[in-house]
């Protein structure tokens, strides 16, 4: 346990050393939050829109600020891994794990940073979440449980490839993950067919829908639940495949 | 500068795992049993018998892809072997690596410093991950850096602005913090400029001879396990093709060599028939094989003897010299190449597969 809050101490201190690994993603998010809600907010006149238009747009910045933060895992942990020092960390006591909760947790408390300034923002431009504060502290629980099931994969990618290139190149999974989803419109009114299709097999449409519940309709169970399970199982997925590479990486049984 | 007084420091805070086994105090650092290591195709380690005393330097000696640095990863626990086993201090290094990583320190080739840290933030952490509380980390850093010689650096300046030879003193002194009895650097001063590696050399003396660490040290230059090592086991490609002291090992291959030098391989062996019988031993060798080398025990007696049967078969000498065998001529005794020859060619993959897994 000792190593595990000594290794996450160190990557966090890390990973505020690189602004350029951390600045882009908030950066980015800003970027969704200001530019689609002054150029789309007429969306929200259109019959049957419900609420406004920055409480439907607000889940696409803090999503890609939780997707692209968590990317952070994956890169850290490629770094340590070329520059040896991954082998130095192995060449002494601490628990194996620790190697890979450190980059894990950094990413993750970087991200919830992230988007809690998000949210204070969107506050600020006279967001009013339908659920209140409660509602949107669960947002952010969402957006972490989001950002570690993308923690899962750039770290599992790290590992299989142990390439800095090929764990960049994963993180574009966030284009379609982001984009082919329910992300400017609601889902009735997209007008072509495979969008609305991939919308639909997108899991994080229903990332979308549950916090839009809780910042525009209300308490419902509903798309609370889906929603839950949808991030859940992803981190969980993800988790367990970063875990297997992590005990292949540090075993070395063959 | 420098580390408190002159006693082993092997007993004392450290964490030792508690399972003292009856080896633990015994007179070996490291007993290899037919340790083998293959990657694919490649026999990167065949065999391999060691046994290493306590107390002393010990030289692994080889060229490039010789084997040096997978064997070194097995003794330290990073890398599996494929077959054979292998106790340092006292502990299997697979069934007992914990115990092994308690009692080693390493600092393998390829250096690993995270190059956003601080120099001081790596020794503690360091420390910590070992098991030391923050204070002590603390002093333990601060003491280190002054043994190798970096307290004076600026405390802020981060790992990436570090010298080459910096690193390497940095990434001793990771390798001490936790007072090891057993120091593995494998090439510790590979790519050094002459002065930085004076000062490892140092270092690594002053570690063995006042520290009563046990070092073993990798090198592919001869000057380096001459000078440092008390005992030299030389590896080529997997296998271990000599093992003693230098001294021992070079008295075997006689006391003093003589090379002589002609213009074509032919020459040469036309040479090696013409002056059969005069030395205890000969072998072809430089480039293309274009050296003979003689060993004998009284060089002064018999060169005018072979200037004179070299005249009567009508083969002129392009240079003659005469030196007491080096542990090069160790090597060439043992795989018919000299090491300095053996280095031109390209390092092959059998040493330092960076990272961690290898190939899954």
């Amino acid at each position: 346990m000792n190593d595990i809050l000594l290794m996450i101490g160190r990557s966090l201190r890390v990973v505020l050393r690189q602004p350029a690994a951390t600045l882009p993603s908030l950066a980015i998010s800003v970027f969704f939050l200001f530019v689609y809600n002054s150029g789309l907010s007429s969306v929200a006149d259109l019959p049957g829109f419900q609420g406004s238009y920055l409480a439907f747009i607000l889940p696409v910045a803090i999503v890609s600020a939780a997707v692209s933060g968590a990317g952070l895992a994956g890169q850290e942990l490629v770094r340590d891994v070329e520059s040896g020092y991954f082998t130095k960390l192995l060449l002494t006591p601490a628990h194996r794990l620790s190697l890979i909760w450190g980059p894990m947790v950094a990413a993750a408390t970087f991200l919830v940073v992230q988007v809690a300034l998000i949210i204070v923002l969107a506050v600020i431009l006279g967001l009013e979440s339908a659920t209140g504060l409660p509602g949107l502290v669960l947002v952010i629980v969402f957006a972490f449980f989001w950002g570690m099931a993308f923690a899962g994969y750039s770290v599992w990618i790290a590992l299989k490839t142990r390439n800095a290139a090929a764990a960049q190149a994963a993180t574009f999974a966030f284009f379609p993950l982001i984009f082919l989803s329910t992300t400017f419109v609601p889902e009735e009114y997209i007008t072509s067919d495979w969008l609305r299709w991939a919308a639909r097999i997108n899991p994080t449409t229903y990332v979308f829908d549950a916090m839009r519940s809780l910042l525009i309709d209300g308490w419902q169970a509903r798309p609370l639940l889906i929603g839950l399970a949808v991030v859940v199982g992803f981190a969980t997925l993800t988790g367990g495949l970063a875990l297997r590479a992590a005990r292949r990486a540090t075993q070395l049984t063959r | 500068m420098s580390m408190d007084a002159g006693a082993p420091r092997r007993t004392g805070w450290r964490s030792m795992p508690a399972t003292p086994s009856a080896s633990e105090s015994s007179d070996r650092s490291i007993v290899a049993e037919r340790i083998g290591r293959t990657f694919g195709d490649l026999r990167a380690v065949d065999a391999v018998d060691l046994d290493v005393p306590s107390g002393g330097v010990f030289g692994f000696l080889g060229p490039n892809g010789a084997g040096k640095s997978t064997l070194v990863r097995i003794l330290t626990t990073i890398l599996a072997p494929s077959e054979g086993r292998a106790t340092v201090a006292g502990h299997d290094i697979q069934r007992d690596a914990a115990a092994v990583r308690h009692s080693i320190g390493v600092a393998l080739q390829d250096v690993g410093l995270d190059k956003l840290m601080t120099a001081r933030e790596l020794l503690v952490l360091q420390g910590r991950l070992f098991g030391m509380a923050g204070t002590e980390a603390t002093r333990t850093a601060r003491r280190l850096l002054e043994t190798v010689d970096l307290a004076d650096v600026d405390p802020r300046k981060r790992v990436g602005d570090y010298s080459g030879g910096m690193k390497r003193r940095l990434d001793l002194a990771l390798a001490l913090v936790h007072d090891p009895g057993i120091v593995f650097l494998d090439e510790p001063t590979s790519g050094l400029d002459p002065i930085s590696r004076a000062a490892i050399w140092e270092e690594i003396r002053r570690l063995n001879r006042r520290d009563g660490v046990t070092v073993f040290l990798t090198t592919q230059y001869l000057e380096e396990a001459d000078r440092l090592a008390d005992e030299v086991a030389i590896i080529d490609r997997g296998r271990i093709v000599a093992h003693g002291s230098p001294d021992a090992l070079k008295k075997e291959v006689g006391k003093e060599s003589v090379t002589l030098a002609f213009a074509d391989v032919g020459r040469a062996h036309e040479a090696e028939r013409a002056l059969d019988g005069l030395a205890a031993r000969s072998q072809l060798t430089g480039r293309d094989g274009r050296d003979l080398v003689l060993y004998l025990s009284n060089a002064v007696d018999v060169i005018p003897e072979i200037v004179r049967r070299l005249d009567g078969v009508d083969i002129a000498l392009q240079g003659l010299s005469v030196s007491r065998p080096t542990l090069d001529d160790v090597f060439l005794r043992a795989t018919g190449v000299r090491l300095s020859e053996v280095d031109e060619a390209p390092p092959d993959s059998g040493t330092a597969a960076p990272g961690t897994g290898e190939r899954s």
